[in-house]
């Protein structure tokens, strides 16, 4: 048994921190799939590069038989391991940008409306961390969303909820994540 | 239970907070807002100031996610690399984002959705409002490079650009920078599909496709003859828009390969992300050359071959996914060497159930479709996808004239490449044709030192603006050649000599192409046989010159050509000329037909310096003869035989000559002209030697050998049977042993 199957099987028991273990050893796989792919989009096409990691990662572990129970885990585990990799990278350019080693944003510096994207995806996932603690089902709707790049269609499958659940607690966790962000700062 | 009461209130609490705000953000109407507000919060303020602070958060939470969303957005390249993947110094910038919140303006334009994204950019509808109000599709470009290096590319080409105007091609309107600094294009918004999506979803039949595929190349040919190349064919960029349920094809994105693709050569061609310049599976092997320098319509024609190849077959002629895997340098060697398999070759290459889906978007059964493609669309393709671009169709008119010829049942012009092709590109393959350019830029700053260098690269800067304008009246002039060389083809081929030399009159050729010299040479034949000597001379002497232009110059039978029609237009000073350029051409570098070249140099006598000067080729003759014989290819050494006796003949050595003579005609496999060519020369030299029966003799087997060849009417002839040009040659060696023989009046 590979190592890949072994680490899926684990994520598929929910075992804790087994998507971390299972994205380095397929992201480099996943990234050159996905950039060949990229390469020959059209324009009209919308699929998204998360959307598009996704479909390679599954195409690269996937059998097809894998039960709809592990699918799921599957997903929450790539939006999550997914999320790490996207915040590491805006963290890394918004340290760039401001020339220095600063690893945490220091939003007191910074007039909100006038963060670059990048800090603005930081300062979601710290909030994000506040939402965990107290409604973990929406932060992990959060997850799948922002990070995962995923449809409410999608996220309704994997969570087992209805669409409009979905939408509705979207809405929900992102107008509470910006106050908690304007609070804080 | 203590613990569980609690926290199910507050679950319930948040529910209830999170239901009344979904309700309520529904509620457009401020004060309908407030009153459903006033009675879902009756007795809990705490409630009603914490949905209505969410309220007030919503827009602007919207706005702060889909902003921090562009920075996820961003394809695959924003995503981090492993340590070390990244290449050095030369890595253009990726991090510009090139994602803009819709609704944000840009220039002129306010972004109304996004539409789509492709390998070099994000593509956003948008509305632009003055001096028109009208929709347009605006492409940011991804590539991390000099903004406004881009758009100054641009606009050396917004001309050339305005000038277009055809139903089937996308206008582009304008070039700019965001604020954020990417630079973006401006372009007539096409809704529509990718083609090759768009034909397998309406199931085209191979007829279909091919009937949409000609509207593209007559649009392409359209800008071609604007001076603008495409440079990125390819299905993403013709898109299919049905009006009035018609499929419409339209080509986008012109231009700006041009304005993004520049310093190709400085460049990686593909960057330390896996970002690809030109999408290879569509690059003609001169782009993939990267000489940077040296693209023109022809690599258009290539691409077109090679969007045709997947319309036909579902595959690309080299996999696009094994070509990146492959790496860079076998990239390019698989592009510039490796022939592709034909199109019906490829499908029955391919496992049956792909195969049968193939068909079935096709509306063709498996064994029908490869039928069908085998033979001339096979050729068709092919031509278009030459290695060598003089090999492809000149014009994408003439791809598509080749099509039509197809469809309507007439034989096609592609036909499979010759022997002396493939001698040809022997040849050129043995060549070293390694970046020249680059030697050249490193010897001048060894040689000249570095300030000088940056001053010529300085004093380049300015030219450039100028050349770039040359280049592209150029490049227009050679479409409307090629447009001509193209007509003159089809005229020919339909034996319709007198109007394909109506278009060749007044054109100069500049650049070596196979199908312009196959018609200079038909028209100039056609001309020869009807006995209008000058032009015939004239037509030869540019069909040299084409050949010339091919840099190896091997085409050493059109110098047979020539020669007798100068000789029978009378003009001597020209035959002198003529035949001094010729030795002078070969005698450095004798090939295996330097025979052609000594006999046609010596069909009137020769001065000693003359006859000095063919010494090289006449070694090589004696010894490809010898060859020839050895190896029991009797015909070819007979041919030459008669090269050496003509030259044994001027040099005054009648015994050798006679010798030589003797010796071709003793050869069994018989050719007429040879052999009367052969029996002129005998007599002449009999004549000499005092055998004056003898030389009668072979004087009247010549004559009638060649007279009742002319009697009975002149043609092109075969290479067994013999050419015009071998009678033409027999006959002025005829007659002047004629002179000689009968009247004593032979040119000694």
């Amino acid at each position: 048994m590979s190592e890949i199957t072994q680490i899926l099987q684990a994520v598929g028991r929910g075992e804790a921190g087994a998507s971390e273990k299972l994205l380095p050893l397929v992201y480099d796989d996943l990234r050159r799939h996905a950039a060949v792919r990229m390469a020959r989009e059209a324009p009209g096409q919308t699929l998204q590069p998360t959307a598009l990691v996704h479909e390679a990662w599954l195409r690269l572990v996937g059998d097809g038989d894998r039960t709809w129970e592990n699918r799921a885990h599957f997903f929450g585990a790539a939006a999550e391991a997914m999320r790490r990799i996207l915040i590491e990278n805006a963290r890394r350019k918004s340290r760039l940008k401001r020339g220095g080693d600063q690893v945490r944003v220091d939003i007191d510096q910074l007039e909100l409306a006038a963060t670059t994207p990048d800090d603005k995806v930081l300062l979601i996932d710290e909030a994000l961390e506040q939402l965990q603690a107290q409604d973990p089902d929406k932060a992990r709707i959060v997850v799948l969303k922002f990070f995962g790049g995923r449809t409410n269609q999608e996220v309704a499958e994997i969570m087992g909820v209805t669409e409009r659940t979905v939408e509705r607690h979207w809405a929900y966790a992102k107008a509470w994540l910006y106050q908690i962000i304007r609070t804080r700062k | 239970m203590t613990e569980t009461g609690p926290q199910r209130n507050m679950k319930t609490a948040t529910q209830r907070e999170e239901e009344l705000f979904d309700t309520a953000r529904k509620v457009a109407s401020p004060a309908e807002r407030q009153a459903l507000l006033d009675q879902a919060c009756g007795g809990d303020p705490a409630l009603r100031t914490r949905v209505e602070g969410l309220l007030a958060a919503e827009a602007e939470a919207e706005r702060f996610f889909t902003e921090g969303a562009s920075a996820l957005n961003l394809p695959t390249d924003s995503l981090p690399f492993p340590a070390g993947t990244r290449a050095g110094g030369g890595a253009p910038r990726t991090d510009l984002p090139t994602e803009e919140p819709i609704g944000t303006r840009i220039g002129r334009y306010k972004l109304l959705e996004r539409i789509g994204e492709g390998g070099c950019g994000v593509v956003y509808m948008a509305e632009q409002e003055e001096p028109v109000r009208r929709r347009v599709a605006l492409k940011i470009i991804k590539l991390g490079m000099e903004t406004k290096s881009v758009i100054a590319r641009f606009e050396a080409e917004r001309q050339a650009l305005a000038l277009m105007d055809h139903p089937n091609i996308a206008r582009v309107f304008d070039a700019g920078a965001t604020e954020r600094g990417s630079p973006y294009f401006v372009m007539e918004l096409v809704r529509g599909v990718r083609i090759t999506e768009f034909c397998d979803q309406h199931r085209l039949s191979v007829r279909q496709r091919l009937d949409l595929f000609t509207q593209i190349c007559h649009a392409i040919q359209h800008a071609h003859q604007k001076g603008v190349i495409h440079r990125d064919i390819k299905p993403s960029n013709i898109m299919i828009a049905t009006q009035d349920g018609v499929p419409v094809p339209k080509v986008i994105d012109f231009g700006i390969a041009k304005a993004t693709e520049a310093r190709l050569a400085d460049r990686p061609l593909v960057t330390a992300d896996a970002q690809l310049i030109g999408t290879p599976a569509f690059m003609s092997p001169e782009q993939a050359a990267m000489s940077g320098l040296d693209i023109d319509t022809r690599s258009d024609i290539y691409s077109l071959g090679v969007l045709l190849y997947e319309l036909l077959t579902g595959k690309t002629p080299f996999d696009a996914k094994e070509l990146l895997n492959s790496g860079l340098d076998e990239m390019r060697r698989t592009l510039r060497e490796k022939e592709p398999p034909r199109p019906s070759a490829r499908l029955s290459a391919l496992p049956r159930s792909e195969f049968s889906k193939v068909a079935e978007c096709r509306q063709a059964d498996p064994a029908r479709l490869i039928w069908m493609l085998r033979g001339d669309l096979d050729w068709i393709v092919m031509r278009a996808l030459e290695k060598d671009r003089r090999r492809r169709y000149e014009t994408a008119n003439g791809l598509a004239m080749d099509i039509l010829r197809y469809l309507s049942n007439e034989p096609v012009m592609a036909r499979p490449p010759s022997r002396l092709y493939r001698f040809r590109k022997l040849v050129r393959r043995n060549r070293v044709v390694f970046a020249a350019g680059g030697a050249v830029a490193l010897a001048l700053v060894v040689g000249l030192g570095v300030s000088t260098w940056l001053f010529i690269k300085e004093r380049e800067a300015r030219h450039r603006a100028v050349a770039a304008e040359q280049q592209e009246s150029r490049l227009r002039r050679d479409a409307e050649i090629r447009e001509k060389i193209t007509q003159a083809a089809l005229f020919v081929s339909q034996e319709r000599f007198d109007s394909a030399d109506n278009l060749l009159k007044d054109i100069t050729l500049f650049q070596p192409t196979v199908e312009g010299a196959a018609v200079f040479r038909s028209v100039g034949e056609w001309h020869a046989l009807h006995h209008r000597w000058q032009q015939a001379a004239d037509r030869f002497a540019q069909l040299l010159l084409v050949n010339q232009l091919d840099g190896v110059d091997v085409a050493t039978l059109d110098y047979l050509e020539r020669g007798p029609a100068l000789i029978e237009l009378g003009d001597t000073n020209a035959y002198g000329q003529f035949r001094q350029e010729a030795i002078a051409r070969f005698a450095a570098s004798p090939g295996p037909f330097a025979d052609r070249i000594v006999k046609i140099s010596l069909l009137l006598p020769a001065s000693s310096r003359i006859l000095e000067s063919l010494t090289p080729l006449a070694e090589s003759t004696a010894k490809s003869e010898t060859e020839a014989d050895a190896s029991g290819d009797v015909f070819s050494a007979a041919w030459r035989s008669v090269s050496l006796a003509l030259l044994e003949y001027r040099r005054g050595n009648y015994t050798g000559a006679a010798e030589w003579c003797r010796r071709c005609l003793a050869c069994p496999q018989y050719n007429a002209p040879r052999a009367a060519t052969a029996r002129a020369i005998l007599a002449m030299s009999d004549h000499h030697l005092a055998r004056t029966d003898e030389a009668r003799s072979e004087l009247l087997a010549s004559r009638e050998i060649i007279e009742s060849k002319f009697r009975s009417g002149l043609d092109r002839g075969t290479p067994v049977q013999g050419f015009w040009f071998d009678w033409a040659f027999a006959r002025i060696l005829l007659r002047e042993a004629t002179a000689l023989i009968e009247t004593g009046a032979g040119a000694k």
